[in-house]
């Protein structure tokens, strides 16, 4: 899924480059296509199954386990999150605008002598130097992390199939999604069945 | 853990000892290493502390005395920081240390040492009627200042609280240190029970006696100063300055082909994460405590401060800020100089040294005070400083060298080992 995808705004009030791209494989009924999901039994058999989708280099893809599976990210391939770097640019931003900010006031803007301390001293200023850092940094992680993965959202297509409410239960699944640039739904299908799904079916995106 | 059988448990004993890892020229040092250097260190550091008794000759007794505490007080920060560790490592029952506990346990079995150390400095101090501790000189006995502390601050109530802080420390760093050993060789897992329960007293006892300790070995340097924070300000210099040590150990032992799968960089990862964290921790002590000086602006407790905000003292409380916080902080928050084990030694190390100069910030100025009477000598007798720090710090290295090489370098039976071998970091 795109970007865009995953607001509920009408296309021509998003950037062009973060807009939906148009859909390249449909339904035997003719409407869109999300992608194709794979079932496991067993948490061994979803782990292995995902090194080989890892190797067959597709990157729009996920995996659905009722519980976290340690080391999972490696059998995925995940690479390392660029939340980290976020979070450190702007809590470092957001400590420098607080302390700014302060120092403008106190010392520039309106210096008003309190208990006979110098206006420009640095000693008030940096508990809520830090305050501010930890805030925005707080702020970045939260929102950073949730729009890297597209949320909050209301409804994601894989919920209209039954057999996936299992995935909170006792299943597991694949689902690679049908803008990969590898995808094709024949290729897809073959894939994920050699590598010992106990199902695979196509899922709409609508 | 009490549902495993005693014949189950011995057969995953088996198991363990059979772990490539644990192979036993993987987790000791061939007989004889070391000897050498802890020598060399033992004799550069009885060297160092020679050259401080000339120091007090040369130019006075105070300075050296001075410079000897700021040594004893950065080695007894670290051995307080590694009883800390194991202590609370044992009381969230950790699972990830058992691999680096027993250099912990090393560094912590130096504090019978340090103990040794403190007396030398208590009985130098009760001899020459207080050099640094001033409130033992006949001169302020009337100072309204001092007499409302006398009930706390008097010679026979130091003695006694000083055998109570040695006595704990000691008490404490062998209980701890025996129980590893015993089940090295006993394989007994409820050891670590035991050792979980010395910990929690221990734990109260260790922040109750660390607290006063630099109550009256530092802070009562300057009898009309008082902070409610000091205890905690000198407390947060163990726990960060303990990791870094234990990571040029760990480091060290990897360079010699020792703990090969045993301490990897998953270990150095939260070794330096506690580093980086601890440290953090001592800046907010100590910007906390001079915060509240500041605000609060009592001359009893703002004269300590101006004191070392003054004549050259600046430049260190400047680079203490720099040096001690700001850059550390940037390094130490990349994650791969945390995982990387020689750059997280490096800005281990470069922490001790802030460690020394923080100590040395506290303690240096009181010698050449305007009321002492005494003449500072100028730069030219810092080597006295560098002949005390080195000297301690070499002592204390080559005693700790000494017991590293003795024994195994991880404990070789602890039930949280097969955790602390696989162990990761999933982040």
């Amino acid at each position: 899924m795109a970007f865009a995808d995953y607001f509920p705004l009408p296309q021509k009030w998003i950037p062009r480059g973060l807009r939906s791209k148009p859909c390249r494989h449909f339904m035997p009924d003719g409407s869109p296509m999300y992608g194709v999901v794979a079932e496991y039994d067993t948490a061994a058999s979803v782990y292995h199954a995902a090194e080989k989708v890892r190797d067959a280099g597709f990157k729009a893809w996920d995996m659905h386990s009722p519980f976290p599976m340690h080391g999972v990210e490696d059998a995925m391939g995940f690479e390392r999150t660029k939340l980290p770097l976020m979070v450190g640019v702007v809590a470092l931003s957001g400590a420098a605008a607080g302390y700014l900010m302060q120092w403008w006031i106190t010392a520039v803007d309106f210096p008003v002598t309190v208990q006979g301390k110098p206006p420009g001293a640095w000693e008030p200023f940096i508990p809520i130097t830090f305050e501010v850092g930890v805030l925005s940094s707080a702020f970045a992680a939260l929102f950073g992390m949730l729009a890297m993965n597209g949320l909050p959202r209301f409804h994601h297509p894989l919920f209209k199939s039954e057999r996936f409410l299992a995935s909170s239960d006792d299943k597991f699944f694949i689902a690679i999604e049908a803008h990969d640039e590898k995808f094709n739904p024949e290729g897809v299908r073959r894939l994920l069945e050699s590598t010992g799904a106990s199902r695979v079916d196509l899922v709409g995106a609508e | 853990m009490s549902q495993i059988t005693g014949e189950a448990y011995q057969r995953r004993l088996e198991r363990l000892a059979a772990h490539p890892a644990m192979a036993n020229d993987n987790v000791t040092l061939p007989k004889g290493s070391w000897t050498g250097a802890a020598r060399a260190l033992i004799g550069l550091g009885v060297a160092g502390l020679l050259m401080t008794v000339a120091g007090a000759f040369v130019y006075n007794a105070k300075h050296a005395v001075a410079s000897y505490s700021v040594g004893v007080l950065c080695v007894t920060a670290i051995s307080l920081g590694a009883l800390f560790w194991t202590m609370v490592f044992h009381q969230t029952n950790a699972g990830w240390h058992a691999t680096i506990r027993r250099q912990l346990e090393n560094i912590m079995m130096n504090l019978p040492l340090c103990v040794g150390l403190i007396a030398v400095m208590l009985i130098v101090e009760l001899a020459s009627g207080g050099l640094l501790f001033s409130w033992m000189r006949p001169e302020y006995a009337d100072s309204p200042l001092l007499t409302a502390k006398r009930s706390w601050l008097n010679e026979p109530f130091l003695v006694v609280r000083f055998f109570i802080y040695a006595g704990v420390w000691t008490l404490l760093a062998t209980k701890l240190y025996r129980f590893s050993v015993d089940q090295d060789r006993t394989g007994d897992r409820f050891l670590n029970n035991r050792a979980r329960f010395t910990s929690a007293w221990g734990l109260l006892a260790f922040a109750l006696t660390t607290g006063f300790f630099a109550f009256d070995f530092i802070m009562a340097m300057d009898f009309r100063f008082f902070s409610t924070m000091w205890g905690v300000y000198y407390f947060a210099s163990g726990p960060f300055s303990c990791m870094a040590v234990l990571l040029i150990v760990t480091g060290m032992l990897r360079l010699r082909g020792r703990l090969t799968g045993v301490v990897g960089n998953e270990h150095v990862h939260d070794m330096a994460k506690l580093l980086f964290g601890m440290n953090v921790f001592w800046a907010y002590i100590a910007f906390g405590q001079y915060f509240l000086i500041w605000y609060g602006n009592i001359p009893e407790e703002t004269a300590w401060v101006v004191y070392r905000k003054q004549g050259g003292w600046e430049n260190l409380a400047a680079v203490l800020a720099i040096g001690h916080f700001l850059i550390p902080f940037l390094i130490l928050l990349l994650r791969p100089v945390k995982r990387h084990p020689a750059l997280a030694a490096a800005a281990g190390a470069w922490l001790l040294l802030m460690l020394v100069m923080d100590m040395f910030w506290l303690v240096r100025p009181m010698v050449y005070t305007p009321a002492s009477g005494l003449k500072s000598p100028g730069p030219g007798a810092m080597w006295v400083d560098l002949a005390a720090i080195v000297g301690v710090g070499c002592l204390w290295a080559g005693v700790l060298a000494r017991r590293i090489a003795s024994g195994p370098l991880i404990p070789l039976k602890d039930p949280r080992l097969p955790e602390a071998l696989d162990h990761r970091n999933y982040v």
